[in-house]
């Protein structure tokens, strides 16, 4: 398989405190890979740097054979790497439509493509086809955060990036956006899902990445990295620390 | 009761809902209320009332000092709020970073033409001449400010429907959330501050003929201008039209029925009871949430 994104060795912080180190990762194209690690990881921080809200003071992102490192995050979103950041950040005070429209702010795609994009997010998500005029601030938590899924796929990404996209959401919430990620990686989307509940992200993922206190402590692939002890260190390695 | 309050009110208040305006257009993509829309108000009438000093027709010193003012404020932005913005979204240095440069053009602005308030003529066929309707003695001008500044706000509110309009609101909601689906706070704020100083500069030139163009514009209507944008809730142009004519009739009765000189504590009284009770202005929207 070839890589689609390759973080080389990238050093990250905010101001002077310094919180990834020496992190190198690779996703490969068409894959779902989980990045797990317990609170305070470093895993929000990995994702800002890649979708180019912080600036990695060392190191590399490369992104279809061209390094991001440093580039704004309108360069990252033109190459096609979209994120959905933890907390479901929409615009609330704007209606759903109107959240789906600026998913396409910038896009350079045909008028006539327009309609069929939203066609597939609705398709996807139906419940939001009901809500189109509502105000993304009164949906209810599930609603909103797959509107967030929803307005990043307008741009159909070539790596979809998520943080924590069950956060607060109820089990059968759950399942339905974990399905939908199987359904957009089986169509050809490369997947980079950041989640707390590691079983659950193991089991959709194809490969795993483990963050602890900023540094990477282990790898592979999904399935055997759910049966090894490395992620549950992970969790109570970070505890001893706090 | 003099029912000239009526026209004479809502003229007033045209104008403050004018430079309420030019406040929101600024304020929606950077969260910076600008000290220095008074200024750009003055200098706008000043540079407008020279234009047409020197033979200029009224249309070409409105276009004149539009860009002329837009630039200035572009250069507010690139060295008043860009830098201090980018250091810290939460940051409040621009209320000095600004209002330094409010005090930079007010000084420059009184070497280039000293005191004295020039007079400006409205664009034929408009005219301040009253005549009577319905029992108020009013002018083709007020009527005409009166409908042009309601056409003007409804006009902008139609452009903030557009993809970059609603691009806009995002940034001033979620700065970062903006950021990652791709919107450049940093170009919409270049636009916001051209456009938003051009604004200034033709509320400026359409005070002119009603109140002189002079350096003592800035101040008066920037509390003026203040005081409509805090009762129509910050950010709120339909908010900002309503309270300017609100504050404009409030001014006008208080002037009448107390003394003129009651007329800035009539409008100040107003404010701070609407405050008291809504605390966002009339129209304000609930805080935008930041997690
Ligand atoms: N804006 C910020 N300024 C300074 N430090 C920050 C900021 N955001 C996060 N940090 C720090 O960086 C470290 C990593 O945080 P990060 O949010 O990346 O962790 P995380 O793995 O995403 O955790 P969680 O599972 O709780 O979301 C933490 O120690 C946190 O305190
Ligand atoms: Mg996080």
């Amino acid at each position: 398989m070839t890589a689609l994104l390759q973080v080389e060795a990238i050093d990250v912080g905010y101001g002077h405190v310094g919180v990834l180190e020496n992190v190198s990762l690779t996703v490969d194209q068409g894959s779902i890979v989980a990045l797990v690690g317990s609170n305070g990881a470093g895993k929000s921080t990995l994702l800002r740097a890649i979708s180019g809200l912080l600036r990695p003071r060392r190191g590399r992102i490369v992104f279809a054979g061209t390094d991001l490192a440093g580039a704004p995050p309108n360069r990252v979103v033109d190459a096609g790497i979209l994120h959905v950041a933890e907390g479901r950040r929409l615009f609330r005070q704007q209606s759903v439509d109107d959240n789906l429209e600026l998913g396409l702010y910038g896009a350079r795609i045909a008028r006539s493509n327009v309609a069929a994009r939203y066609a597939r997010v609705f398709e996807l998500f139906p419940v939001l086809a009901e809500r189109r005029r509502s105000r993304a601030g009164v949906l209810s938590g599930g609603q909103q955060q797959m509107l967030a899924i929803a307005q990043a796929l307008m741009r159909e990404p070539r790596l979809l990036m998520l943080d924590e996209p069950s956060l607060g959401l109820a089990p059968i919430i759950v399942d339905q956006v974990l399905e939908v990620l199987l359904r957009l990686r089986d169509g050809g989307t490369t997947i980079l899902l950041v989640e707390q509940m590691v079983e659950r992200a193991l089991e959709i993922a194809d490969f795993g990445f483990v963050l602890q206190n900023g540094r990477l402590i282990g790898q592979g692939p999904a399935a055997e990295l759910a049966r090894s002890d490395i992620v549950t260190s992970a969790y109570v390695g970070a505890k001893q620390h706090n | 009761m003099d029912l000239d309050i009526i026209p004479n009110g809502l003229a007033a208040g045209s104008l403050y809902a004018l430079i309420a305006v030019g406040f929101n257009i600024l304020y929606r993509p950077t969260n910076v209320f600008n000290f220095a829309q008074g200024d750009l108000v003055m200098l706008g009438a000043m540079i407008g009332a020279s234009a047409m000093a020197a033979g200029a027709p009224w249309v070409i010193a409105l276009a004149a000092a539009a860009v002329f003012v837009g630039l200035i404020a572009l250069l507010e932005n690139a060295v008043a709020v860009a830098p201090v913005v980018r250091r810290s979204s939460v940051s409040h240095a621009w209320i000095i970073s600004t209002l330094a440069y409010s005090l930079i053009i007010d000084n420059l602005v009184g070497h280039a033409w000293g005191p004295d308030p020039i007079r400006v003529d409205p664009p034929a066929p408009l005219s301040t001449t009253t005549f009577t309707v319905a029992g108020m003695r009013t002018s083709s001008y007020q009527i005409a400010l009166i409908v042009g500044t309601a056409l003007m706000i409804l006009l902008i509110e139609r452009f903030y429907r557009t993809r970059s309009g609603k691009a806009v609101m995002a940034v001033a909601e979620d700065r970062d959330a903006a950021l990652l689906r791709g919107i450049d706070p940093g170009r919409l704020s270049r636009w916001s501050f051209f456009l938003g100083g051009g604004f200034a500069a033709v509320a400026g030139l359409l005070a002119s003929p009603v109140l002189y163009a002079s350096t003592q514009l800035g101040p008066a209507l920037l509390i003026k201008g203040f005081e409509a944008a805090a009762i129509g809730g910050v950010g709120n142009n339909r908010g900002a039209l309503v309270a300017g004519w609100i504050l404009g009739l409030a001014e006008a009765l208080g002037g009448s029925l107390l003394s003129p000189g009651y007329q800035q504590a009539s409008t100040f009284v107003l404010l701070l009871v609407i405050l008291l009770i809504q605390p966002r202005g009339l129209f304000g929207q609930p805080e935008a949430r930041n997690v």
